[in-house]
């Protein structure tokens, strides 16, 4: 307590201090706290730096050497492939199970109740497996028009490769997290838009698409941006079904060369780039979207009141 | 339609839970009629307005608006409910004004005034445009168009909320506490508005604690309590001369 009041009393004792005390500067305390945390953190990085450089098992040379290896280049391609095709077919299917999770049927929203269940209930990793061989289930798969004689029997096993396996399998997770966006978007949703819109005689689509789902995407993009970062990384998984995305490239490569470090290494500085790459554009929108939300409620929040006063 | 501009009920009841909070109400609002409902808060005086147009649905009773039962058709035996666009075309006719304005964030003033005529009633877009900028003109709001809610203030957002409201061409309009949310120096512009809409004859029923405007635009004042009509009849009587005990009370606690 003392401390802290400390600089102005010395000030005040100087001969001129009492007539220059309202244009004195105010300077804020440091605690030790501060000089600690940063002493630790140049200690971490100086032995950091220093175990990078000295310990020869990282291999650095292997690791620039395959950084861009044709085969590894083309697992990248897959990882970055494999991440938008599943979270668009996610989020296509997350809104659609969200928007019948919200439905006036009971029936409706328990069957959309036992997808998120089951999907968020059990790992990832079980249900990509659960794909690849769902042949085991169902060896054959009719597709046809029923009580008709019009039907095409389907080998599964050839169907459903590794790589379908996986885009279903990601796929299928991410519509659950998905739809629990969506569905924490909804409910951000004043009630009283909705009264107003029922109020105008709007019908439920209506609703949805002009009123509830502009309305909700302030708090649905950024959370998806975030998904998108989760589900880079989350493609690693699929190697486990030998599909030859980013981390099985490197996995196939070590597996002949036993260089293990360095190319797990280079999959990581792979997986790094890209997350901060990504990482850019969602911060951006994040702001962007936290911007328009301010302005969203009925009272101008501080920030904006300059802004309406500009505009009188 | 003959029936326009009415609301009719008989024994209208609606409880949340246990909790009555409509007990046999009866009304009869003929056209161009302005009914005042008063009363300390939780009295069901919101609720009412809400049932009227179909937000909150009664438990019983008979309740015909526009000459229509809302939301249900008779039989012989029960209350059917009736289709969702029946419904939807209802509301469409009766107007409501809320408490807390309800604009649509996402639309300005223009587009909020232009969402029932578009969206609802499928008219084409530079048609709706015209007409929601003379209904801006109607409430004060010439040139304010382009602005989003934020952008007003809570007396411009009212009336921009009203103008929504009469683009639909209501033949009733509800009113819920229009000016409560409001700041003491913006209450007069909205109310001005609502007496203009009054004289050109819509039928209005206003939940409301300004009892100087019941008193002067008025045809009808309501006083309700606990789920109650406690006393109607015309304001001089009910605000200046009332009869009931709970409706004395309330006035001194008011004035």
């Amino acid at each position: 307590m003392t401390s802290t009041t400390e600089p102005t009393r010395t000030d005040r004792h100087k001969p001129d201090g009492h007539e220059d005390a309202a244009t004195k500067p105010r300077v804020h305390r440091r605690g030790t706290l501060e000089y600690v945390a940063w002493a630790v953190c140049v200690l971490v990085t100086i032995g950091v730096t220093r175990t990078l450089v000295t310990n020869e098992n990282y291999q650095w040379d292997v690791v620039a050497q395959y950084l861009t290896a044709p085969s590894i280049i083309r697992g990248l391609v897959l990882t970055v492939v494999l991440t938008f095709a599943a979270m668009f077919f996610g989020s296509v299917l997350g809104v659609v199970i969200a928007v019948l999770r919200v439905s006036p049927l009971r029936p409706v929203r328990i069957l959309a109740g036992a997808y998120l269940t089951f999907f968020r209930g059990t790992p990832v990793l079980v249900q990509l497996i659960f794909w690849f061989n769902i042949a085991a289930l169902y060896p054959e798969l009719a597709i046809g028009i029923p009580f008709t004689d019009i039907s095409q029997d389907i080998d599964v096993n050839r169907l459903i490769s590794a790589t379908t396996a996986a885009v279903l399998g990601l796929s299928l997770n991410q519509a659950a997290y998905q739809a629990e966006i969506v569905r924490g978007g909804f409910a951000s949703v004043d009630k009283g838009q909705i009264e107003a819109a029922d109020a105008l005689g709007m019908s439920r689509l209506t609703k949805l698409r002009r009123i509830t789902i502009p309305q909700a995407m302030p708090t649905i993009v950024p959370a998806t941006g975030n998904q998108f970062i989760g589900m880079f990384k989350e493609t690693s998984l699929v190697s486990v079904l030998g599909v030859a995305e980013l981390l099985q490239s490197v996995q196939l490569v070590y597996a002949r060369t036993y260089q293990t470090i360095p190319l797990l290494l280079v999959a990581c500085v792979w997986y790094l780039v890209m997350t901060v790459l990504l990482s850019y554009p969602q911060s951006l929108i994040e702001k962007r979207f936290s911007r328009t939300r301010a302005r969203v409620g009925n009272d101008p929040v501080p920030s904006q009141i300059g802004l309406i006063g500009d505009a009188k | 339609m003959n029936g326009d501009g009415t609301v009719f009920a008989r024994g209208l009841r609606k409880s949340f839970g246990d909790r009555v909070v409509l007990d046999s109400i009866d009304l009869d609002v003929v056209c161009g009629q302005i009914v005042c409902v008063i009363g300390p808060s939780g009295s069901g005086k919101s609720t009412l307005l809400r049932c009227i147009n179909g937000l909150e649905e009664v438990d019983r009773g008979v309740l015909r608006v526009n000459g229509e039962d809302l939301g249900f058709r008779e039989t012989a035996t029960s209350y059917r409910a009736r289709k969702r666009k029946e419904v939807a075309a209802q509301r469409s006719r009766i107007g409501m004004v809320f408490q807390s304005f309800n604009l649509f964030p996402n639309m300005t003033a223009r587009q909020n005034v232009m969402s029932g005529p578009v969206l609802v009633k499928g008219k084409p877009k530079a048609e709706a445009a015209r007409r929601a900028d003379a209904l801006l003109a109607s409430v004060g709001l010439e040139g304010h168009g382009g602005h989003y809610p934020w952008q007003l203030s809570g007396g411009q957002q009212q009336r921009v909320a009203i103008a929504r409201s009469l683009a639909m061409d209501p033949n009733v309009m509800l009113f819920d506490e229009p000016t409560s949310a409001l700041d003491p120096e913006r209450v007069g512009e909205v109310l001005a508005v609502m007496k203009d809409l009054a004289e050109r004859g819509m039928t209005m029923l206003i939940a409301t604690h300004e009892m100087g405007f019941a008193k002067e635009v008025a045809d009808t004042v309501m006083f309700m309590d606990g789920g109650l009509v406690v006393e109607q009849g015309a304001p001089k009587d009910v605000l200046c001369n009332p009869k009931e005990r709970r409706t004395q009370k309330f006035l001194e606690s008011v004035l």
